[in-house]
């Protein structure tokens, strides 16, 4: 057959989103692959910049519907780092326990999608049920399903509310026996192995090039957690480390890419817990919003010329937040807000790394690099 | 012939349409007898199988409404065991422990004791102390325990109705006359298999004596209407679907027809009743405990026929939207998604002819010659038809093809190919010598000697539990290399903590 250009999106099964990628296919085999991004720009940074402090979280939340907390959490660490704010320690194990339990929802979410991209429906139906329990957690925080402005600066929202430690540990106990039904479900089956193994192949040192972070790059075998290589928050006073695939020669598949996502939600699992055990104060102490043991006084304008800066592992990568202060002249806005979104930097070295596959293998290569749209068109 | 029931369908209709010509014959007027004579045995052949084809289409298509029943409610069991909605459900009912629990109990002050009341009181008043009546209704599922009206049943009906009453719509710059053959080729040869498919012993519409190599010929026409549906759409997705579905047809089309070729040696005929009937009355023995080997690439083979999941790459929805499927609509695409489950029907229909011993009940001449409860069991076998047995077998079959759909993943067209050439290919031949050498040396005229189907089961079993235990450790920590993930030291910041922490 002779070569043809496919144009797979911008409503296609296989994208996750809402952005193209013209596939150039020899019969079965991919020749070519161009992604078209875009599709889904709002200009985020910009609006930031006509919002206080305190309201640009609302938009962070939106970045990424399926991981809306850490978007927001990666905005408030840097509105934190520019306005010189000390948060309270307890107020830093509330979010540590709100950022591990939306990795959990945002990776159960990728698990979900990627059992259809293989052509097998009920781990999708398994994963959203799980998920569901995460997010009445996460709605228990912050009163809401899906965005849940939860951070402020200076501190987080609400404490923890009554008996959520409990429901907390019921719930992640129940979560990590289920994980070994998804492991069943995949690593058993011998069809998965082939659909996942020897595919989609990418090498860490061309990762680390092109910029790829977070789980995709762990995969590869290097030992990159923000989390761990540039601490923020509480994560080092627990006893974890991160999970790091053991991949071949050739570089991180696809199933090590699974695996990696796996393995991190049990870890993420094991810091809520550990979390919950260590708070200041107990776990299952109530403060009332805007308690200084939550919430510190935080100033609401920047100095003209500063500006602050964090990286943040989010469930897909490093994701970076550069704010600029306004100074007296922009009232209690930024000057200038950026952001880093690890999947914008992704997508294009995913799409490479299909070539010479099948046609098959685009969604199963494109899926195990789990690609949020959102916040790669910001 | 010898396996038989009340259910006499054909024998009704024979003697009816025999005995009606045979009045007309006498009533009409005695120039023109001798001429009617002549033509009557055409006519009551024409009449008895224009009335037989009718029963089995309708019998076909009444039975058909339960295979997407099952579909839908058994993959619905597999994929949700507990409820999709843990979350609304866990606010008061709880699971595994993990519940919102008594959570007005941590409230101080004991302020949460009227909660507490509230919440017992509502469940006393809304049946919350039935939970499957609860997931019911939080699930929106619109029966309370209503079984008897199986809720989702005519489901099937109101999609036809959807179906049919939507535009019809051909692409621009489609092959126009090919795009409109397609489905017609697909769906009237998939009607068309059940012409040679007996429902009963005596309710089937033709009975040629070659009925097997018909059957398995009409089998094959659909993947050239598929080819065609794919070509004529102008789009990229359904060539390509059309091409996977050329493409896969020779990789398991071959291992099928000699499988099916086994049979025919095993039974000595290459007519499906004779088949049922070799099993029932010569044999005494179904040919599953004779050639185990030959039914499980029967049933490999079939599903890649009915492209059902693990072996539906042409109409692949995560890459290629959905195959070939993609530009038709409405009653097209209905039509077509009935032949699909009429095939997925005939395949499991087909299982139980070749290999399940068709109406017979299992063990059925064991369980009349017990001593005291044969009689029950006799009579039962007596009262119950074959077409009921028949249909029994078939929807359980299916029920297998649903719970192989839910748990298995998509193959990749180059890996079926691989599969098909390299495993199912030799292995068919393979079966085929074993059929012959069974047939030829150990086959006696008075049936199989009494080892061979307990031997056969047995070393069946002895691959089967070989082949689901051997894992080769080193395979599975080198190539399959699962669970491989691993913590590596700690990160410096907080590994150097620690230590200074020490």
């Amino acid at each position: 057959m002779a070569e043809m250009w496919i144009s797979m999106g911008p409503q296609h099964p296989m994208t996750h989103g809402l952005w193209t990628l013209k596939v150039k296919v020899d019969g079965e085999t991919v020749v070519d692959t161009e992604p078209d991004l875009g599709y889904i720009h709002r200009g985020v940074e910009k609006i930031c910049e006509a919002r206080n402090f305190t309201q640009i979280t609302t938009y962070c939340d939106r970045l990424c519907y399926a991981s809306a907390n850490t978007w927001s959490h990666a905005y408030i660490y840097a509105a934190e780092d520019l306005l010189g704010v000390e948060v309270p320690e307890r107020a830093e194990y509330i979010r540590l326990v709100a950022v591990e339990l939306q990795r959990i929802a945002s990776h159960l979410m990728w698990l979900g999608a990627y059992g259809p991209d293989i052509g097998n429906l009920t781990v999708m139906v398994w994963c959203l049920r799980e998920r569901e329990m995460m997010m009445d957690l996460l709605q228990e925080l912050g009163g809401s399903r899906m965005h849940y402005n939860f951070p402020r600066v200076g501190g987080v929202k609400r404490d923890l509310p009554h008996g959520f430690a409990m429901r907390a540990r019921h719930k992640l106990r129940l979560f990590l026996d289920r994980i070994q039904e998804y492991e069943a479900l995949f690593d058993e089956s011998t069809i998965f192995l082939i659909r996942s193994q020897g595919v989609g192949y990418a090498k860490p040192e061309e990762m680390i090039n092109h910029g790829v972070s977070g789980p995709n790059l762990r995969a590869g075998g290097v030992n990159h957690d923000i989390r761990t290589s540039h601490p923020y928050s509480v994560y080092s006073e627990l006893d974890w480390a991160p999970a790091v695939e053991r991949s071949s020669i050739k570089g991180a598949d696809c199933y090590d890419r699974y695996r990696i996502r796996v393995e991190e939600m049990r870890q993420s699992a094991n810091l809520v817990l550990q979390a919950l055990d260590k708070m200041p104060g107990g776990a299952e102490t109530y403060h009332e919003p805007g308690d200084p043991k939550i919430l510190a006084k935080a100033p609401s304008r920047a100095p003209e010329g500063t500006s602050g800066s964090h990286h943040f592992e989010d469930s897909r990568g490093e994701s970076m937040f550069y704010l600029a202060g306004g100074g007296e002249g922009r009232g209690k806005m930024p000057y200038r807000v950026s952001i880093r979104s690890p999947i914008f930097i992704t997508i294009p070295y995913a799409s490479k790394c299909m070539i010479g596959y099948k046609v098959a293998d685009i969604p199963a290569i494109m899926g195990s690099f789990d690609p949020c749209i959102g916040e790669t068109d910001r | 012939m010898a396996s038989s029931d009340w259910l006499n369908i054909r024998g009704w209709t024979e003697s009816i349409i025999g005995w009606s010509m045979d009045t007309t014959h006498d009533l009409l007027p005695e120039s023109v007898q001798t001429e009617f004579a002549t033509i009557q045995p055409a006519l009551e052949l024409f009449f008895i199988a224009t009335i037989m084809c009718t029963v089995v289409f309708a019998v076909m298509m009444l039975t058909l409404m339960v295979v997407p029943y099952i579909e839908r409610k058994f993959i619905g069991r597999l994929m949700d065991r507990i409820g999709a909605t843990t979350s609304l459900r866990s606010l008061w009912i709880g699971e595994g422990n993990a519940t919102a629990g008594d959570w007005w109990n941590k409230l101080p002050m004991g302020l949460g004791g009227p909660i507490g009341f509230a919440n017992k009181k509502l469940n006393q008043s809304f049946g919350n102390e039935h939970p499957e009546e609860t997931i019911a209704r939080v699930n929106n599922r619109g029966y309370h325990g209503i079984w008897f009206l199986f809720p989702g049943f005519f489901q099937a009906l109101a999609d036809f109705m959807k179906f049919a009453t939507k535009e019809h719509m051909i692409p621009d710059k489609a092959d126009k006359l090919v795009f409109e053959v397609a489905p017609v080729i697909i769906i009237s040869t998939t009607i068309m298999v059940f012409a040679f498919v007996p429902f009963g012993p005596h309710i089937w519409a033709a009975n040629p004596e070659l009925s097997l190599i018909f059957m398995m010929a009409i089998f094959g026409v659909a993947p050239l209407g598929v080819f065609f549906a794919g070509w004529a759409s102008n789009n990229k997705y359904t060539l390509i679907g059309g091409m996977r579905s050329a493409a896969q047809l020779t990789a398991y089309e071959i291992p099928l027809l000699i499988t099916v070729l086994s049979i025919a040696v095993i039974s000595g005929s290459f007519n499906i009743l004779e088949i049922i009937d070799f099993q029932i009355e010569t044999s005494d023995t179904w040919n599953i405990f004779i050639l185990p080997l030959g039914a499980v690439l029967f049933l490999v083979t079939m599903i890649a026929e009915v492209e059902r999941i693990p072996f539906d790459m042409p109409e692949a929805e995560a890459e290629l939207v959905e195959g070939w499927w993609t530009e038709y609509g409405g009653i097209r695409w209905g039509l077509m998604f009935a032949g699909e489950m009429m095939r997925a029907y005939a395949a499991c229909i087909l299982f139980a002819m070749f290999f399940l011993g068709g109406w017979e009940f299992p063990f059925q001449d064991f369980l009349s010659s017990l001593p005291l409860v044969g009689i029950a069991f006799e009579t039962v076998f007596m009262v119950i038809p074959g077409l009921v047995v028949v249909l029994l077998k078939a929807w359980i079959l299916f029920a297998f093809f649903v719970w192989i759909r839910a748990s298995l993943h998509r193959i990749r067209t180059d890996q079926i190919l691989e599969f098909g050439w390299l495993y199912l290919l030799p292995l068919s031949i393979v079966n085929l010598v074993i059929a012959t050498f069974l047939r030829l040396e150990v086959w006696t005229d008075s049936g199989w000697p009494i080892w061979t189907a307990p031997l056969l089961t047995l070393i069946a079993i002895f691959f089967f539990v070989i082949y689901a235990i051997d894992e080769d450790e080193e395979a599975l920590a080198q190539s399959r290399r699962p669970y491989s993930t691993q913590a590596l030291s700690k990160a410096y910041p907080g590994n150097q903590r620690k230590q200074e922490v020490k």
